[in-house]
């Protein structure tokens, strides 16, 4: 790993508002990246990543209503116990987690993936 | 407990702190060290101190208090700080860090090249920054006052001066060594504790002496708009916080920032296992502690309680040491993004304006926290969740999403969001916890909305004021790096 110098903040304080990442290597990767063809394919990119979050944060909500309602509908469900604690507590307490977990794991990766297809698409190795 | 015990597990903590700072020092001597530890944060590290600085006092001692309270209704809590980094996963992680930002307003300045932006966004985060800030000085006082039976304010000045010394020294490079250290600290202390208890009620099967399912205060259960909105704060509230935001840039890149995430949320599902175990034990074997109003200090006490003698002192004092690291690590974690903030926008950023401006972000908290009462602590965390959210989050998540967004749209966004959730934070405080109605004291499910639609109409309004150079921006925020092996 190599150590980058950072000079950010003032640079900024001096009027300029250029986003403080900018390396000369980086010009010639730009341009491509600005021309048409090249937007199609950023366009495209941020499009899937932002599908993704969305899908996955939905799943999480409609999972996390279904652990709800379930406790709720469920007759002497929430009052069961599992290993001698009460049910809704544990699907609640700790049960939840791994869900979170699962659902962060399989966007990680998937996220991965699509900047991997992108780089593949924009000819960047 | 031992108030001797007590006092040596905070000069413990404090000791270790200094320490692992001034370790820090000899390494730190740029001002990029100074901000941002140069970016050579490793994962692993990287993910324990964004866990140390998460985890506050309202995780460590407000969780547990509440769940004993209200039981099930107040699993929202952990479940929801869990689930606000998801969110910072999915939408904020890695084109924040690819933004290479120091600060939120950097972010907002450099998004749209306005420095009115700026501006306005530096009030808003230095102001979350101090109202989180108390609730921290609130537990302080609070452990200090049920452990050694001083009065509040010495704990509260204790953490601010060694939270001083610490930023001043080292910056944070020395506090990514310390936030980690604290978040293992913080799981040691409520773990092992539990475990104990755990042996001593399984060796004498004492029967649990009341219900879990029952409030010990006998409180009404929270109806559903009051879960929904307290869920909706906590979702989008952990976008906003200055120094959650701050550790991206940490990262080599927008890559190893998602990781880093995956790591913390793996820490923080196992640390919230804990306070809700505390909570649990605590409603079926001392519902008494609820009733005699010391809900907070449940944590701290259930030792003493449960175990009693020499190794209930010991083990109480280990949770002090915790409770302690809880509130150094988050309170230093806000100084140095207030400072980071303060010092760029006012000072110059220099070193030297760095350390005034920590000074400054420590001590006027500290008059508010003196200014103030101790509430439920979990619950005026919520409430400053709700302020983020509102105020940081819907501007912070078009700004990365949409090209459409200008600064007109930005700035009246923040503004309404900042006034509608203070307006409802002050009302409520104005009207006492039994007089607020439930939309005033849990104000995200309408503000956060009406934030929203604020920016989004302002900028429809304002399309002219879109920024030239979105297509470049949008590009580096969301494409990744190129593999280091080919840059030249």
């Amino acid at each position: 790993m190599t150590r980058v110098r950072v000079t950010a903040p003032r640079a900024g304080a001096r009027g300029g508002a250029a986003l403080p990442v900018a390396r000369s290597a980086a010009d010639s990767r730009e341009a491509a990246e600005e021309s048409d063809a090249g937007q199609v394919f950023v366009r495209s990119l941020i499009r899937s990543q932002l599908r993704l979050g969305l899908v996955v944060a939905g799943g999480f909500l409609l999972i996390l209503l279904g652990f709800r309602l379930m406790l709720g509908l469920v007759p002497g469900l929430a009052a069961s116990k599992i290993a001698g604690l009460p049910f809704d507590w544990v699907l609640l307490g700790a049960g939840i987690y791994p869900v979170i977990g699962l659902g962060a794991w399989l966007y990680v990766r998937t996220a991965a993936r699509n900047e991997a297809r992108y780089r593949e698409l924009a000819g960047d190795k | 407990m031992n108030p001797a015990l007590g006092l040596a597990a905070f000069a413990a903590v404090s000791l270790a702190t200094v320490v692992i700072g001034f370790y820090g020092l000899r390494i730190s001597r740029t001002t990029g060290d100074f901000y941002v530890a140069s970016r050579t944060v490793r994962p692993w590290w990287n993910a324990s101190a964004i866990g140390g600085e998460y985890l506050s006092a309202a995780s460590f001692l407000g969780v547990a208090g509440l769940v004993l309270l209200s039981g099930t209704d107040a699993l929202w809590f952990p479940v929801g700080f869990t689930a606000g980094y998801l969110m910072l996963l999915l939408f904020v992680a890695a084109p924040l860090r690819r933004s290479g930002a120091y600060t939120i307003p950097d972010f907002t300045e450099a998004r749209l090249e306005s420095r009115a932006v700026r501006r306005v966004t530096s009030v808003v985060v230095v102001l979350v920054g101090w109202l989180y800030i108390v609730p921290q000085l609130h537990g302080a006082g609070l452990a200090i006052r049920t452990t050694t039976g001083l009065p509040a304010w010495v704990g509260q000045v204790a953490v601010v001066a060694v939270v001083c010394v610490t930023v001043v020294a080292g910056g944070m490079r020395s506090i990514t060594f310390v936030q980690a250290f604290q978040y293992w600290l913080k799981l040691t202390a409520l773990a092992v504790p539990l475990l104990f208890i755990f042996f001593v009620l399984a060796g004498t099967g004492a029967p649990a002496v009341a219900d879990a399912a029952v409030n010990p205060t006998g409180a009404a259960p929270a109806g559903p708009y009051q879960s929904i909105s307290l869920f909706v704060a906590l979702l989008f509230g952990t976008l906003g916080l200055p120094h959650v935001l701050v550790r991206f840039y940490t990262n080599p890149d927008g890559q190893s920032a998602r990781r880093t995430t995956l790591i913390v949320l793996g820490l923080l599902s196992v640390f919230y296992l804990f306070p809700t175990a505390y909570g649990l034990t605590g409603r079926m074997f001392a519902p008494g502690l609820a009733r005699s109003g010391h809900a907070d200090a449940l944590v701290l006490l259930l030792p003493g309680r449960m175990i009693g003698g020499t190794a209930g002192d010991l083990l109480s004092a280990l949770v002090v040491a915790g409770a302690f690291a809880a509130f150094l690590s988050t309170t230093s974690g806000l100084v140095v993004s207030l400072a980071g903030v303060i010092s760029q926008d006012v000072l110059g950023g220099s070193v030297r304006g760095f350390r005034l401006a920590a000074l400054v972000s420590a001590i006027v908290p500290l008059g508010f926290a003196f200014m103030t009462e101790s509430m439920a602590l979990a619950g005026t965390v919520g409430l400053v969740f709700a302020f983020t959210a509102s105020a940081i989050c819907p501007v912070l998540l078009l700004g990365i999403w949409w090209r459409g967004l200008t600064d007109a749209g930005a700035i009246a966004g923040m503004v309404t969001g900042g006034v509608l959730c203070g307006g409802a934070m002050v009302a409520g405080s104005l009207l006492g916890a039994a007089g607020t109605p439930s939309w005033l004291a849990q104000p995200a499910a309408w503000t956060v909305p009406a934030a929203f639609a604020v920016v989004i109409l302002v900028s429809r309004a304002t399309k002219s004021r879109v920024p030239r150079t979105i297509t470049r921006l949008m590009t580096r925020l969301h494409s990744p790096e190129r593999p280091l092996a080919t840059e030249r």
